[in-house]
Parts: C-alpha cells; sequence; structure tokens
C-alpha cells in the first residue's frame, strides 16, 4: 500500500513536471500556430544555466535568473529567427525550430562536454519530508510539485483575472481584431514566446539538480512533452493537465510492477504458450515502462484522434 | 534545363568510373553518400511530395538494416537470398512496419504527425534493447556477406558497386513512381488534403501507402548499410538518424527531385572530410540547416533550380556577379565563425583545461598559428572577419536592392 502511495505521489510529482513544459508549449502553439520543437531545449538550457549560476550565486538566486536568461533566449529566437520565417508558413517554422534544437544541443555538448554535469540537490534542502514504512520521502520532490503549483496558479490568475490576461486570450482567437483595437499583438506574442521558455527554463533549474542534468535531457523530456500533447490535444491547458499526470502516474506505477502479459495469459490458460514465445510477452513490466506512454498514445490515436480534450480537426 | 539528362549521364558515368578515381578511403565515403543519398531520396518522398514531415525515419532505416542481416544470417549462414537481392527483404520490411506506422501516424497530419512519428520511433529504439533475440542487445548482430553470382561481395569495390546498383536503380523507380497516379495524388495531399477527400479519395489510406513505400524504400537505405559493415547495431535507430536525414534533405531542397539525394551525399562527404579536422561537424550541420532555412527556404539545390530558371531582370551576367559577390563575403562570415567556433571548442575543451594550471593558460594551436586565449586577438580576429563578412553581404543586399529600385 505504501508502496503505491510513494509510486502515486512521485508520478503526480513527474507529470507536475511535464505539464509544466507542455504548458508552454500548448501556451505557444494555441497563441502562434508553431509548434516550437526546440521547447524543450529550453527546459535543458534552465537546467544549465542553473548549474553554472550556483557557485556564484547560491541556488535560491541562480533558479530565479537562470529562468530569466532562457526568456532573454527565448525571445531573441522569437524576434530575429521565428518571425523571419514566419512568411513560409508553420512547417517551417516548426523546421526552424527543430534545427535550433540540434544547435542548442550541440552547443552545450561543446561547452559542457558529452556526459551529465554534478548539479545536485543543495544540502539545506536535501532532507525527508516525511517517512512512511520506514521509507524517507524527499523533501525536494514536494518541493518540486510545489513549484508546478504555484505556477500553474500564477498563469491561470494572470490569464483569466487581469487586462494582460485579456488581451493574450483575445489574441489567441482573433489576433487581427485585437491588432485593429491598438495592441501591438507581434509584441505580445513575443512575451508569451518569452514567459514559455521562462517556465520550460524553471522546470529545468529546478528539476536539472533533482534528475541528471545531461545534453540528452531535452530530447528524453521532449519526446514525453509531445505524447502529452498529442494525447491531450494541442492547445488545450485542460488537456495538458490530464494528460500530463495520466502518464506521470503510470509511468511510476508502471516502474515499481513485476506485472508481465504472460501472467495475465496464465488465467486463461496460455502461460505456457507465452513462456514459450518470450519477448515483448515474458518482459516485466517496468522494464517497459518507459515504453508505456507511446503505448498511450496509440491507444488514444486510435480511438479519439483528437486527443482527450482537443478540437476535432 | 535541357542539359539535365546529358548532366545525369554524366554523373552516372563519373559514378561507374569512380573506384579507378579515388582511394579506398574516399571509396568507403561514397558509399556512405550514396546510402545517404537514397535515405534522403525516400525521406524526399514522403515529405517533400506527400507534405507529411517524419522526424522518425531511423526507425524503418533501422528495421531494414535488420532485417538484412538476420537475412543474411538465415539457414546457418547460408543466406535467405543471395546477397545481391538481400536489399529486397529489407524493403519488405521496411514496407511491412512502414504500413503498420503509417496507420497510427497519418491518423493526424501537420504537427501531430510529425510528433507522433518521432514517439514511434523512440517507442522502437525504447523497445530494442529488451527484445535481445531481434536487436542482439548491446553488441548487435553481425555476420558477413556471402559469394554469390560468381561474384565475391568481398572487396570495398564489390560493396560499391552493389550500393551503386541498389542506389540508382531506387532513384529511378522513386522517380516512376513519382509519375504513377498514387506519386500524383501524393501531392495533391500536400496541396490541399481537404479538396481531395472532396473528391471521393481515402486520404487515410493515401497517406499510409505513400508512408508504406517511403519507409520501403528507407529499409533498402538500411539493408545496404548493414550489409556494407557486415553488422547492425540498436545505435542505427537512435534519433541522430532521423536528424540527420531531416537536415540533410531540406539543406538540399525537399521540392525538387534530387535535391534530398544531394543534400544528403554532400553532407555526408564534408561529414566525412571533416572528420579528423573538427569535433563540431554536428553544429555546423545545425547551423548550416538553420541558415539555409531562414535564407534559402527552398533549399541550396532548389534555389540553384530557380535561378536557372528565372535569371531576373538583371540578365545572367548581372546574376552571376551578385551571387560571386554575395558568396565572397559569405565565405569571409563564414571563416571568421568557423575560426570562433572552433577556437571555442579547444578553448573549452577537457583535455585544454586539464592542461591550465595555476593561472598559466597555455597557448592555443589553430590554422597552425599559436593564439594566446586570454589576449584580445583571437576573439578580436575572429569577431572582425565574421563582422566584415556580415556587413559586406548587407553591403552587396542594398546594392542590389538599390538597383532594382532605379528599374522600377
Amino acid at each position: 500500500m505504501d508502496q503505491i502511495l510513494f509510486a502515486l505521489l512521485n508520478g503526480t510529482i513527474y507529470g507536475l513536471l511535464l505539464f509544466m513544459v507542455s504548458a508552454g508549449l500548448t501556451l505557444i502553439f494555441g497563441m502562434m500556430g508553431v509548434l516550437n520543437f526546440a521547447h524543450a531545449s529550453f527546459y535543458m538550457l534552465g537546467a544549465y544555466f542553473a548549474y553554472t549560476l550556483q557557485p556564484l550565486t547560491g541556488f535560491w538566486l541562480a533558479i530565479i535568473l537562470a529562468p530569466v536568461l532562457v526568456m532573454g533566449v527565448g525571445i531573441l529566437v522569437e524576434r530575429f529567427i521565428l518571425r523571419h520565417v514566419h512568411e513560409h508558413g508553420h512547417a517551417h517554422e516548426l523546421l526552424v525550430t527543430f534545427g535550433l534544437s540540434v544547435v542548442i544541443a550541440e552547443m552545450i555538448k561543446m561547452v559542457y562536454g558529452k556526459f551529465a554535469v554534478d548539479y545536485r540537490v543543495p544540502a539545506e534542502l536535501n532532507f525527508a519530508a516525511f517517512t512512511l514504512s520506514g521509507i524517507d520521502y524527499p523533501f525536494y520532490r514536494l518541493f518540486m510539485g510545489g513549484i508546478a503549483v504555484v505556477m500553474f496558479i500564477a498563469i491561470y490568475l494572470l490569464l483569466t483575472k487581469t487586462r494582460v490576461g485579456i488581451v493574450v486570450r483575445s489574441a489567441i482567437y482573433r489576433p487581427q481584431m485585437v491588432e485593429a483595437l491598438g495592441h501591438n499583438v507581434p509584441m505580445v506574442f513575443m512575451g508569451v514566446f518569452g514567459i514559455g521558455a521562462a517556465l520550460a527554463g524553471l522546470a529545468g533549474a529546478v528539476a536539472g539538480a533533482f534528475y541528471t542534468t545531461n545534453p540528452n535531457m531535452a530530447l528524453e523530456l521532449g519526446v514525453m512533452v509531445f505524447v502529452v500533447v498529442v494525447v491531450g490535444g494541442l492547445g488545450s491547458m485542460g488537456g495538458a493537465m490530464a494528460a500530463s499526470l495520466l502518464i506521470g502516474i503510470t509511468n511510476s506505477l508502471a516502474v515499481g510492477s513485476d506485472f508481465r502479459i504472460a501472467d495475465l495469459l496464465t488465467w486463461i490458460g496460455m502461460g505456457g504458450w507465452a513462456e514459450e514465445i518470450g519477448g515483448m510477452l515474458t518482459m516485466r513490466m517496468s522494464s517497459l515502462a518507459a515504453t508505456l506512454p507511446f503505448f498511450i498514445m496509440l491507444l488514444v490515436l486510435v480511438l479519439r484522434p483528437s486527443g482527450l480534450m482537443g478540437e476535432k480537426e | 534545363m535541357k542539359y539535365a539528362p546529358l548532366l545525369l549521364l554524366l554523373t552516372v558515368a563519373v559514378l561507374v568510373a569512380l573506384p579507378w578515381l579515388v582511394s579506398g578511403s574516399m571509396l568507403n565515403a561514397a558509399v556512405q553518400m550514396l546510402i545517404a543519398a537514397l535515405f534522403a531520396m525516400a525521406f524526399g518522398l514522403l515529405c517533400g511530395q506527400a507534405g507529411l514531415l517524419s522526424f522518425g525515419h531511423a526507425a524503418y532505416f533501422g528495421v531494414g538494416a535488420f532485417a538484412a542481416v538476420h537475412a543474411m544470417n538465415a539457414f546457418g549462414g547460408e543466406g535467405l537470398l543471395p546477397t545481391p537481392l538481400l536489399p529486397l527483404v529489407g524493403g519488405a520490411t521496411g514496407l511491412v512496419s512502414g504500413l503498420l506506422a503509417g496507420y497510427f501516424s497519418t491518423k493526424r497530419t501537420g504537427v501531430y504527425f510529425a510528433m507522433i512519428t518521432l514517439a514511434l520511433a523512440e517507442l522502437l529504439h525504447a523497445l530494442a534493447p529488451h527484445l535481445k533475440t531481434v536487436f542482439g542487445g548491446e553488441a548487435g548482430v553481425s555476420s558477413f556477406r556471402m559469394p554469390a553470382w560468381g561474384i565475391g561481395f568481398g572487396s570495398l569495390n564489390d560493396v560499391y558497386f552493389l550500393t551503386l546498383v541498389w542506389t540508382l536503380l531506387c532513384i529511378g523507380l522513386l522517380y516512376l513512381f513519382s509519375k504513377t497516379p498514387l506519386g500524383r495524388l501524393a501531392l495533391g495531399l500536400r496541396e490541399n488534403a481537404h479538396r481531395l477527400r472532396f473528391l471521393g479519395y481515402n486520404t487515410h489510406a493515401l497517406g499510409t501507402l505513400i508512408f508504406a513505400v517511403s519507409a520501403m524504400f528507407a529499409g533498402v537505405a538500411g539493408a545496404l548499410q548493414s550489409m556494407n559493415i557486415e553488422a547492425a547495431n540498436y545505435v542505427v535507430l537512435e534519433s541522430h538518424i532521423s536528424t540527420a536525414v531531416v537536415l540533410n534533405s531540406f539543406i538540399g531542397g525537399v521540392r525538387v527531385f534530387l535535391g534530398p539525394a544531394i543534400g544528403g551525399a554532400v553532407m555526408t562527404f564534408f561529414g566525412h572530410v571533416t572528420s579528423d579536422l573538427t569535433r563540431v561537424w554536428l553544429l555546423y550541420q545545425g547551423i548550416i540547416f538553420v541558415l539555409v532555412m531562414m535564407f534559402l527556404p527552398r533549399g541550396i539545390v532548389g534555389e540553384l533550380v530557380e535561378r536557372l530558371r528565372s535569371p531576373g531582370s538583371e540578365g545572367f551576367a548581372g546574376t552571376l556577379g551578385t551571387t560571386l559577390m554575395r558568396l565572397a563575403s559569405l565565405a569571409v562570415a563564414a571563416f571568421g565563425g568557423v575560426f570562433l567556433v572552433e577556437f571555442l571548442q579547444r578553448f573549452l575543451s577537457a583535455e585544454y583545461r586539464a592542461g591550465v594550471q595555476e593561472g598559466i593558460w597555455p597557448n592555443i594551436t589553430l590554422f597552425s598559428h599559436d593564439w594566446a586565449p586570454l589576449s584580445v586577438l583571437p576573439w578580436g580576429f575572429g569577431f572582425g572577419l565574421f563582422g566584415l563578412g556580415i556587413a559586406l553581404v548587407v553591403m552587396v543586399n542594398r546594392r542590389v536592392a538599390a538597383r532594382k529600385e532605379a528599374q522600377a
């Protein structure tokens, strides 16, 4: 029982982290129609910036400054690269951000080397939050979850309760009309892009210390975020939230499970056959955990191609 | 474009004569170039003609590679088919896996399609290490080429000709495919899928079919690759293979028929040539890709074809003049940029940092010159050349714009 409780908690927190990155992606897509392939690269940049700043400024200032720097990078990318290729269409913008993700990953490899860097949770945050049946639960996980929740509430309030939020939301639906009313829409786009990048950077700065910070982290998380977005339905915040939690929780439940498909087949008397076939049928759930989100995605594609909460195309 | 068939014949003639013209190492590079060209063409069919952008084409390349190795090992090393026909196995496996993956991925179009293809490739990549019997775990699966039809297939020359024949054959088939009704419908899918649906076509089935054909040719390329190195490892399923084919094809230009092939071959050639000179070739590849996407959206070959077709108002000589001036200024900027990147790479490398002791920073040798890293000289040199080149490009552009204004 405690095992399952831990798995649920871990999964929820991983899901919240996924949401922090996919929220920015969804926001940018909903607003500009651009799928920013480099979004997960911003997550990685956040982690590396925080790692670099930490010895100079201490942990707290580092996780505040790193997202600001990432926001700067995001704004530069939007202003000088994306806006330049906007006239060639959305596919072109996707390709350019794809190229950028390659360039960013290679630059990181050049500057920090190909292997993981030693970016760790600071000692003052490295303690157990509570103990259940002899197992300590790290406080830092709760801290990551807390930051994600606070960010979510802040964005929600910003979008629904302020004037800026109204302009942003209306610029998503009717950009020309908003421009006609005298708002600087390109500026709004740049701001949204920057905020989205900063969110990913913050997620990276906080999570990089707990998980590993290496040049592959962008790809690993990026693929998960894309799965989240396909499952949840692109452009839907609620869908992104639901899909992030779904994938986070199934993932962490699967990691701790010894279940095999062969065991299921034993119930209907086909266990022997399954053992003979081997391969996928006798693999433990725990080793399949990394592939589970992809199967969820395929299932959603067959049953509900527009995603859990997406609109019909 | 009346010289096109002549140019094509000349290229084929040079390719056939290549083993007598270049060294063994270069011939090895030529095999890689041919494989990259075929793979890029398969990708170009899906992306350029049908407008479906796949970020996970390594999966079908890898599936073909593993199928070929297993076919070579079949019947106790006898081989499922004679060696020259083994790429057929890769193609068939690619076709089947393409039908399956295509069914799922073409359920959506646009950016969703791109994300699904990436996720499917990552799924295979995550699954492969666990399926030891198929993918051979860490070590991979190895094999060796059996002699067949009186050919030994032991020497590099034999392998080269095998690859050349298959590559030319497949590119020819792809050309013919683009002329079939299905090939023409692919263009329709790219231009206006809605309208195709109104006309009564099943766009999902159409997309799946084109995806499968593209995966089939990718499988052939993969089979040629594993036959060349006589082994397959799950590294071929990694994302950088998918990335490379996207970058190469778009640098060449996906909308012109041979654009992807030329892009693939040229970039592989540069990758081979520079592999001794630089450690950050992938960075250059990425930067070239971003620059091409920003300034030559049709790709390099696409832009060339366009220029040759319509030389513009200044006439051929005028265009040539400005193009040469632009290229010269770009070369200056590129030299400055490359200098900076290489200097930075050496400055930041682990070996150099290990050599730094007590505040003494040893000199860095670059372009047969010693540079002191803490002096202003190398940085000034690099940034200066880079800035000068950019300024020259801007100047040329302004002059061209002014001339156009004066004419109008």
